[in-house]
């Protein structure tokens, strides 16, 4: 991928030895607070501290059994499945005219689209909570308000992801498409769609991935139902219910850490079959 | 190519038309079709981002907090400000209009109007050149305008309040200075990190970059409440020094203070600086090293004179990406910095959620963080473009 590509070794051999020991501490010192995480969810203690106790799955199960729980990662669920669906879904329809038509104003137009990617999550938290309760759209709180907001914080990560490999894909296959005699819908829809495919997976399984963790602006426009990190958020404050929080925390962190590596896995795919075509 | 729009039905042949070049032919008679395609995306931000932001800025400017004398005395000029009398007489008590349930000061509305002018302006094509530098104007101009707009005195402007009360001002800079310690931490650390990446590995490289990015995509809030574990006065720091008996009391500083926050922002932002820095040391041209090594410098004097001088623009972009939104971090400070590590975030939030419902002082406050986000991103935006920039526009 570099210019001018050479093997060309520019760091002494004990340089490399001292930057491969900072690269292994530096990915200890990344993972460990997961590690740990994992760990003290086994542990048979009220508080997460060490000696570690011993080994239960007690916590597992009181979590499993937890309404709160449950009410609050199926709302999660609920909000990120759709906010990602819409985010993934406007960024496609965004992302098509800027990457293949002449737009005017395109570069303003582009700089607005990525503006929310700038703007503080507390901002827009406010600034929603203003607009839904006193304002023009009187949603109110809620999961719908909700899934709004995380839709527009979503957006511009599918637009990024969406935008270079719509502007990547070779326009002849699509100019041949059109010379065969195909409309611009079935040049999209059998020619374009099934390149970009695995990159709209890939930009949906962000938004979901962002969506089930976010709290600033779930926590603004909860009401009665919130999702799981406001639920998680409100109960860190008390130090007693640390323990009991611990593994579905956990569980939670190692499914979307599968989830990224599955996205990655997806777009990297995609990369080779619409490039190397 | 014959010039097809998007709503001829499936299946018909093309209309036989003169077959023209691929660049020009398209975008004259799509141009319709290209809006369609655009408008949802442009209706839901209209409607949910910039309307929201609108409201921001009117509730901080909105009049109805204060008795009907006191606003009239001031609007009429009879306190002293930077406005004097000319807005006085523009604006009077019967000239608040309902607008969107808010009674506003016709000056507000003036400069709503112009934004949405100018917004229209750049939707349809106008040369406007560079429009980063009509950005930068338009925050700033958000910024100032509630000092322009309504007079100055006690209790009325609550920017000015906002500035001279002093509190929430000193604390606005506590956490810039807390954003921008931990963002050069962040980076000072990122910086072997991707070092190693770009030249040490060679095959492999992207399976570890993905392996140090892959944290940071998940769960933010779960990594701080593992900190809170290892960082509390029984986690793993402090029962695994006391149990080695090298303290016999938990260490205090280690969490609810401004040092606990720097260190957790810092832990949760460095996997994402690792990748634009990385970006920039890959992409560069490894001859130009050689060459440089052929003429007699040493390791260090290539590293310096041409490595990083190549990547600056990649670090600079990086540590931008982390710093601005550290500014108003939010999350962090209130769990893991107690009272000493408080940002503005937090007070920001409290205006509304805090059971205060201080609305107008609040927007106030969102409004300056807001003003200051945007116009650091646009001042420094060819460092952004040039460093981290995949969009092609």
């Amino acid at each position: 991928m570099a210019a001018g590509t050479s093997t060309f070794v520019v760091i002494s051999p004990n340089g490399k030895r001292l930057l491969t020991l900072f690269f292994g501490l530096f990915l200890i010192f990344l993972y460990l607070p997961t590690v740990l995480l994992v760990i003290f969810s086994f542990n048979d203690s009220t508080v997460a501290a060490f000696p570690l106790s011993g080994f239960t799955m007690e916590w597992y199960s009181r979590a499993f059994y937890d309404d709160q729980v449950r009410k609050s990662l199926l709302a999660s669920l609920q909000v990120a499945l759709i906010s990602a669906f819409f985010a993934t879904l406007l960024a496609l329809l965004a992302a098509y005219p800027l990457a293949r038509r002449r737009v005017w104003g395109r570069g303003v137009l582009s700089a607005l689209l990525l503006v929310p990617l700038v703007v503080p999550t507390v901002v827009l938290g406010v600034a929603l909570l203003l607009l839904f309760q006193r304002g023009l759209i009187p949603l109110g709180l809620g999961l719908p308000s909700i899934m709004v907001g995380h839709t527009i914080i979503a957006f511009p990560f599918a637009l990024l992801i969406l935008l270079p490999r719509i502007a990547g894909v070779d326009r002849r296959l699509e100019e041949a498409a059109q010379d065969l005699g195909a409309s611009g819908l079935q040049t999209f829809r059998l020619v374009l769609l099934p390149l970009i495919f695995p990159s709209i997976i890939s930009a949906y399984l962000i938004a979901f991935v962002f969506s089930i963790d976010e709290v600033v602006i779930a926590s603004f426009l909860s009401s009665a139902q919130v999702t799981y990190p406001v639920y998680l958020y409100s109960g860190l404050k008390f130090a007693e219910k640390t323990q009991s929080l611990i593994p579905v925390a956990s569980l939670l962190i190692v499914i979307s850490f599968i989830l990224v590596i599955i996205a990655e896995v997806i777009r990297r795919y995609g990369d080779r079959r619409a490039v190397g075509q | 190519m014959a010039a097809v729009a998007e709503k001829n039905p499936p299946g018909k042949a093309p209309p036989k038309k003169e077959r023209r070049g691929a660049r020009e032919s398209s975008a004259q008679t799509n141009q319709w079709s290209t809006w369609a395609l655009l408008l949802p995306t442009l209706i839901v931000i209209a409607a949910f981002f910039l309307l929201p932001l609108y409201y921001i800025f009117m509730f901080s400017v909105a009049l109805r907090r204060f008795s009907p004398t006191e606003a009239l005395a001031a609007l009429n000029g009879e306190l002293e400000g930077p406005t004097g009398d000319l807005w006085g007489r523009l604006v009077s008590n019967d000239v608040v209009v309902r607008f969107f349930g808010t009674e506003l000061a016709v000056p507000a509305i003036l400069i709503g109007v112009v934004l949405a002018v100018l917004l229209v302006l750049a939707v349809t094509g106008s040369r406007i050149r560079n429009a980063g530098s009509w950005v930068v104007g338009i925050s700033f101009a958000l910024l100032l305008a509630p000092f322009l707009m309504l007079p100055a005195g006690n209790n009325l402007l609550r920017l000015v309040q906002f500035t001279s009360e002093g509190q929430q001002l000193n604390l606005f800079f506590k956490s810039v200075s807390m954003a921008m310690t931990s963002s050069v931490i962040a980076v000072l650390i990122a910086l072997p990190i991707a070092y190693f990446l770009a030249f040490c590995v060679q095959r492999t490289k992207y399976v570890w970059l993905l392996i140090v990015i892959a944290p940071f995509l998940t769960s933010y809030l779960l990594r701080i409440f593992a900190w809170k574990v290892i960082l509390g006065d029984q986690g793993l720091i402090n029962s695994g020094l006391m149990s080695l008996r090298v303290i016999s009391e938990p260490l205090t500083f280690l969490i609810y203070s401004q040092f606990t926050v720097i260190i957790v922002l810092t832990y949760a932002w460095v996997p994402f600086i690792c990748l634009p820095i990385f970006l920039s040391l890959e992409t560069m041209d490894r001859r130009l090293l050689e060459a440089a090594m052929d003429l007699g410098a040493s390791r260090w004097q290539a590293f310096f004179r041409i490595t990083l001088p190549i990547a600056a623009p990649g670090i600079i972009a990086a540590f931008l990406f982390v710093f601005i939104p550290s500014i108003g971090e939010y999350i962090t400070p209130t769990l893991v910095g107690g009272v000493e590590g408080t940002m503005f975030g937090q007070s920001l939030a409290a205006q509304f959620v805090g059971g205060s419902f201080n609305w107008q002082y609040g927007s106030a406050m969102a409004l300056f963080l807001l003003g200051v986000v945007l116009f650091i991103t646009f001042a420094t935006a060819r460092f952004l473009r040039a460093g981290g920039g995949s969009v092609s526009t």
